[in-house]
């Protein structure tokens, strides 16, 4: 076990690579649309759980009604596409700044409150969300939802399932690429540290509170680019979408796959959407094992499959290991 | 020495509900001067230190650093102007290497904003190579740096205290606090502190220590301010300070 994490670390460019090429080569051997739609759903769970990893993985924060982020990107795409008839790059930058801003938002308590309330916060937040969902009637059309979603479409030629594909997974690649910079830099540490002992953080010269809010923003704003994907992709969104049972699966993937891991949230989201799928003859009983899986697993690795360790840092000590040896 | 006066706390006051930890206490540190404070436990030293470095706002009175009052600045405000410390209870950050927590120490003097980061401009790769590299300076003077990609908190306790006063010195600051740094050490590690505090010292630090172990704050500091019940009782020179009546009774009567 040990010594594949110490393989992993030094060849992760190249597993990185390979994992990429296999999901760019999916929908070319799986061309059954089924199989597709199976892989844009991972996708979007992954983009989902990333976000959230920015946030729980990171900075430490538990994030429990990350779908109302989820919700309010779908949304704003929904309805910019349908009332204003906005393009898709214009419904996802918007849906982005919106729900950033939502997400700083929900970050400010965090100023006052501790870890686990703040939890408590995105929790209300979430039913919050959806209520008014529920009641904006005249925005967002109520329980009946938002029909109708213009479906992806550039210069006039509408995206078929393969370029949706293609999309999500662009976006993904990207969050991927925009995390691994924010991890690895001044900003990083300064979340690393914050989430190690803000008291020592703050007398370093990092200002807690604007790291927590800063990342709040960050982790809600890729939130809200899954959502925006979601609804010109599923082209019909109601508030049922956006639940806290939707939060819950989101946080399973980010904790079972492993905290502070891109490839965590990757492995997460994709278990948990493709499981519920070769589990559906099972029918109620699935619900079950579900749970069962993942209390074994909260109780065996809380920190989550691939949570825990940091490959850089493995990478750094063997390099020290090696030159010892060879001197 | 210059007699510029870098930090002054006028008539500190704190108190926490009914209790008084730090009573109207006045203290100077000037320019390359090391400072001592010292005192039974639980007189007060660790807050005085929490109230000058904006842990805690003072009840009452001021804190000033060079001429400008920071009494209510939080931490980090008050790292950036200049002024780094080290906790009692050492406090670093265990899920980062010992080279991290460094670089983390130059965060006050960068400026990479997220922005900056995510499109990785010409500034912020520059700004981390250089914290980079100054970091990597810091540890080869405290001697930390073939340990540098271990986890801070995997190092031996004595070096876990080197690499915090590495980190504070990552900030650039002018003004070290110290709390208690030669808790633990066993009396090598103890001269080996002094020497490095001279050395420091001689860099251009000026200094402000809380330190239990007498013979190291008797032969390095140049000047102690003793601290009983919260208020300073006396101050002076070391050799003032040992023969002062005051303060055998307070302190040195029960500790010999
Ligand atoms: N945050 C706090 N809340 C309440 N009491 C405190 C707090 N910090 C320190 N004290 C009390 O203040 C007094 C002085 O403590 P401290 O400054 O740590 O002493 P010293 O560092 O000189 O040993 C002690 O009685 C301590 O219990
Ligand atoms: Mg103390």
């Amino acid at each position: 076990m040990k010594r594949l994490l110490h393989v992993w670390a030094k060849h992760e460019k190249y597993v990185n690579v390979v994992l990429f090429a296999a999901a760019v080569v999916y929908p070319l051997i799986f061309t059954r649309q089924y199989l597709i739609n199976v892989g844009i759903l991972c996708l979007v769970y992954v983009l989902l759980s990333l976000s959230l990893n920015v946030l729980t993985g990171y900075m430490g924060i538990t994030g429990l009604g990350w779908a109302g982020f989820f919700g309010i990107g779908a949304y704003t795409a929904a309805i910019l596409s349908t009332k204003a008839g906005w393009n898709f790059i214009l419904t996802f930058l918007a849906a982005m700044a919106v729900t950033g801003m939502f997400g700083l938002l929900i970050g400010m308590p965090t100023r006052k409150l501790s870890g686990r309330y703040v939890a408590i916060v995105t929790m209300a937040f979430c039913e919050i969300c959806r209520a008014l969902e529920t009641n904006m009637d005249w925005l967002t059309r109520g329980s009946r939802g938002i029909p109708n979603i213009p479906r992806l479409e550039l210069f006039g030629m509408k995206f078929n399932k393969q370029a949706q594909y293609y999309l999500i997974l662009f976006l993904v690649l990207l969050a991927v690429i925009v995390m691994g910079r924010i991890v690895n830099s001044r900003i990083g540490r300064g979340v690393l540290a914050v989430k190690d002992d803000d008291i020592a953080a703050s007398a370093m010269g990092v200002n807690p509170f604007s790291y927590k809010v800063m990342i709040f923003g960050v982790a809600a704003s890729l939130a809200g680019l899954a959502g925006a994907f979601y609804a010109h992709y599923i082209g019909f969104i109601d508030p049922s979408n956006f639940t806290f049972d939707q939060s819950t699966i989101i946080i399973s993937m980010t904790i079972m796959g492993g905290l502070g891991n891109p490839m965590g949230s990757v492995l997460g989201a994709v278990t948990l959407t493709v499981l519920p799928e070769i589990l559906r003859p099972l029918m109620d009983v699935r619900q079950i094992v579900y749970g069962v899986m993942l209390i074994i697993m909260m109780i065996v690795r809380p920190q989550g499959i691939l949570g825990g360790f940091n490959l850089k840092h493995i990478r750094q000590q063997d390099s020290v290991h090696k030159e010892v040896r060879n001197e | 020495m210059s007699n510029e006066v870098i930090l002054r706390a006028k008539q500190v006051t704190q108190r926490f509900g009914g209790l008084c930890a730090v009573h109207n206490a006045d203290l100077e540190v000037r320019k390359h001067e090391i400072v001592g404070i010292i005192g039974p436990n639980g007189a007060g030293k660790s807050t005085l230190f929490n109230n000058i470095t904006g842990m805690y706002k003072p009840t009452e009175g001021q804190i000033y650093f060079h001429d400008m009052d920071i009494t209510g600045k939080t931490p980090y405000e008050i790292t950036k102007l200049g002024m780094a410390r080290t906790f009692q209870n050492i406090r670093l950050f265990p899920t980062m290497t010992v080279l991290e927590n460094v670089m983390l120490g130059v965060h006050s003097k960068t400026k990479a904003n997220l922005l900056d980061v995510i499109f990785k401009t010409k500034r912020a790769k520059k700004e981390e190579e250089e914290t980079l590299k100054k970091a990597e300076e810091i540890l080869k003077l405290t001697g930390l740096y073939e340990a540098r990609y271990n986890y801070a908190t995997s190092l031996p306790y004595g070096y876990q205290r080197h690499l915090e006063f590495s980190r504070a010195l990552a900030s650039s600051p002018e003004l070290l606090l110290f709390d208690e740094p030669a808790a633990g050490m066993n009396e090598r590690e103890t001269k080996e502190l002094s020497d490095f505090i001279f050395k420091l010292r001689d860099m251009g630090y000026s200094i402000l220590l809380i330190e239990h172990d007498m013979k190291l704050v008797m032969s390095i500091c140049d000047r102690i301010y003793v601290l009983d019940h919260g208020e300073v009782i006396a101050n002076g020179e070391p050799e003032e300070v040992r023969n002062n009546p005051d303060v055998i009774e307070a302190y040195l009567g029960k500790e010999e």
